[in-house]
């Protein structure tokens, strides 16, 4: 065991002694990621390669590999479901009531995380509670309705004006920045508006930037609140456009797939660039004891 | 002024700085009151009426007539009991399967491994891409004719209509495409606890002769509390109250409903009937409320128990 047969180099960091047992782990634990990898990868490559075919060469062979490539489809997608309104309307809704939020809820989370007023501790109770409470489908819909904003942008857009975990996460993050600074900014004369936009602001952007990318993200994938609250087909977001698609063209693997794909290209990019902020968002307050 | 408490230093000279906090928080906690939880808590009070979708229709008070027809009237309750039970089962079967596969995942990136953040990012990637894309992404690949995984089961002799068959095998295919939508968050609510474990705590173990499984069990599991604790937590209750996948994948198909599809099929018209029963649908949503509390408060439970018992 001990001649040297051609080793291996060794990776930085792995301790000096590989023993063959450490190996097989290493080799069996390749094997189980290496095969669970196969039902994300396929179902995605699938997706791609069906997108690339024309219909009659689908329907004889679903399964089958694409042969001449071809982004027809695309273009049909792109020309038949009204895609440009679609995501047009979807990045309005997301950009304006992620900024809404975003910009009230900074000025709800700095007073409370602070207990500058009296009950700031009641007013976050309240945010948690939101958590385990039932849902607020039905109540949310009478006041919209009653309110005569159903079938409207601005009603759509005012159930995406919350979050209460957002409002969490930003609260905690705002406990971090030591107290000192709001003492020594006030001893300096400085207004409230100014601090916490000129000294709070730029020292909690890492949270600003979790809260933001969740809360959009979570409004660019809702599927249920356009089917609830939209009936014009000028307002529908790209999630209800795509379901609506599939109604008409649900046959239309090919063009389904390229739809599916176009709508998923903004997210996948945004994601390898963000996905530290994601998964920060995600894990914050989840592992502490 | 009485309202801001001593600490808050900000306009001492008074004027408008002095109430400022105070002012700029209305519109957000206002804002909170009015979409999330006055409507939140008004789903109780509506589940006593006979509310409708219609704009301008006198809405009645009928007291429990809701909750009566939910569990006493005949056929009809057979299947929202039923739909109860369905979504237990969802919630023990999800829960058990996501919580061990994200454990496992976890364990295997959490090694130096080449390319283990390609797993990690490839495994955590549906969750960003939302029920709409994850759903139609796999009724492609479960086309019972012809389809990928029809190509699979063809290699052994078997065929299945997938998510177009029996109740029950549909229902079964939803169950596998919400785990693997969402063991991502499991797999890396759990890696974030490993990254807390203090390493030096292996090195004195191996030292001490320790290895492999007796690692895990007096280690690494003992470590990971806040974690476990975090997962089992958000695993049940986001089972119980998930449903938007069997929208996606099957649509209203008798057999299939779990809770929260049922109070979205017959609040807005989308299950056998158009009407929009809003009273006796937020009556099922207190349903959904009341098994998420009683679980969850038993899970909670459950957890400070275990914590106990790991702290001791």
């Amino acid at each position: 065991m001990s001649l040297t047969l051609g080793r291996t180099p060794r990776l930085p960091g792995e301790p000096a002694s590989v023993s063959s047992r450490s190996r097989l782990v290493k080799i069996a634990s390749y094997l189980v990621l290496g095969a669970f990898s196969v039902f994300y990868v396929w179902p995605l490559f699938m997706l791609v390669n069906t997108s690339l075919r024309s219909l009659p060469q689908y329907l004889r062979d679903p399964a089958a590999l694409v042969t001449e490539p071809s982004l027809a489809n695309f273009a049909e997608a792109w020309r038949l479901a009204n895609f440009p309104q679609y995501i047009l309307n979807s990045v309005l809704y997301t950009a304006t009531a992620t900024a809404i939020f975003v910009a009230t809820s900074l000025f709800v989370a700095f007073p409370v995380a602070r207990g500058y007023f009296r009950g700031a501790n009641a007013i976050l109770t309240l945010y948690v509670v939101a958590l385990f409470l039932p849902p607020a489908l039905i109540p949310q819909f009478q006041l919209i309705l009653g309110l005569g904003l159903y079938n409207t942008r601005p009603g759509f857009i005012l159930l995406f004006l919350i979050n209460p975990i957002g409002m969490i996460i930003l609260v905690n993050y705002m406990k971090s920045i030591p107290r000192e600074l709001d003492e020594s900014a006030a001893v300096d004369g400085a207004g409230y508006l100014r601090y916490v936009f000129s000294v709070i602001f730029p020292l909690i952007r890492p949270a600003v930037a979790t809260v933001t990318v969740l809360h959009a993200i979570g409004i660019w994938n809702e599927l249920i609140l356009p089917t609830i609250y939209l009936t014009n087909k000028d307002y529908f977001p790209i999630t209800r456009g795509l379901i609506v698609f599939e109604g008409v063209y649900g046959s239309n693997w090919p063009g389904l797939a390229a739809a599916v794909l176009m709508l998923m290209l903004p997210m996948l990019v945004l994601f390898i660039f963000l996905q530290r902020y994601i998964i920060g968002g995600l894990t914050a307050g989840a592992v502490k004891g | 002024m009485a309202i801001m408490t001593k600490n808050y230093l900000f306009g001492s000279s008074g004027g408008w700085s002095r109430l400022a906090p105070v002012m700029l928080l209305i519109p957000g906690v206002f804002l909170y009151f009015l979409i999330a939880l006055g409507p939140s808590m008004a789903t109780a009070v509506y589940s006593l009426t006979d509310a409708s979708g219609l704009r301008g229709a006198t809405v009645n008070w009928i007291g429990f007539d809701n909750y009566r027809e939910f569990l006493f009237q005949g056929l009809a309750s057979r299947d929202n009991i039923d739909a109860t039970l369905r979504t237990l089962r969802f919630m023990v079967l999800v829960t058990f399967i996501q919580f061990t596969l994200g454990l496992i995942l976890a364990l295997l990136v959490n090694q130096k491994l080449r390319g283990r953040t390609v797993f990690r990012t490839l495994f955590f990637l549906p969750v960003i891409l939302g029920v709409v894309i994850q759903g139609l992404m796999w009724k492609l690949f479960l086309q019972p004719r012809g389809g990928p995984m029809a190509t699979i089961f063809g290699w052994f002799g078997a065929s299945s209509e997938f998510l177009g068959g029996q109740p029950n095998g549909a229902f079964m295919w939803v169950v596998v495409v919400q785990i693997w939508a969402n063991v991502g968050i499991t797999m890396v609510i759990f890696l974030a606890g490993m990254q807390t474990i203090n390493a030096d705590l292996y090195e004195a173990a191996r030292i001490d002769g320790a290895s492999g499984l007796s690692l895990f069990r007096n280690i690494t599991w003992p470590q990971l509390t806040p974690a476990i604790n975090t997962n089992f937590l958000l695993n049940i209750i986001g089972s119980l109250q998930a449903w938007q996948l069997f929208l996606v994948l099957i649509g209203y198909k008798p057999g299939t409903q779990v809770l929260g599809y049922l109070v979205f099929a017959e609040g807005f018209g989308q299950g056998a009937s158009p009407a929009f029963r809003q009273g006796f649908a937020a009556a099922a949503s207190i349903v959904l409320f009341f098994l998420v509390l009683v679980i969850g408060v038993a899970a909670n439970r459950y957890v400070g128990w275990r914590e106990q018992r790991y702290i001791a």
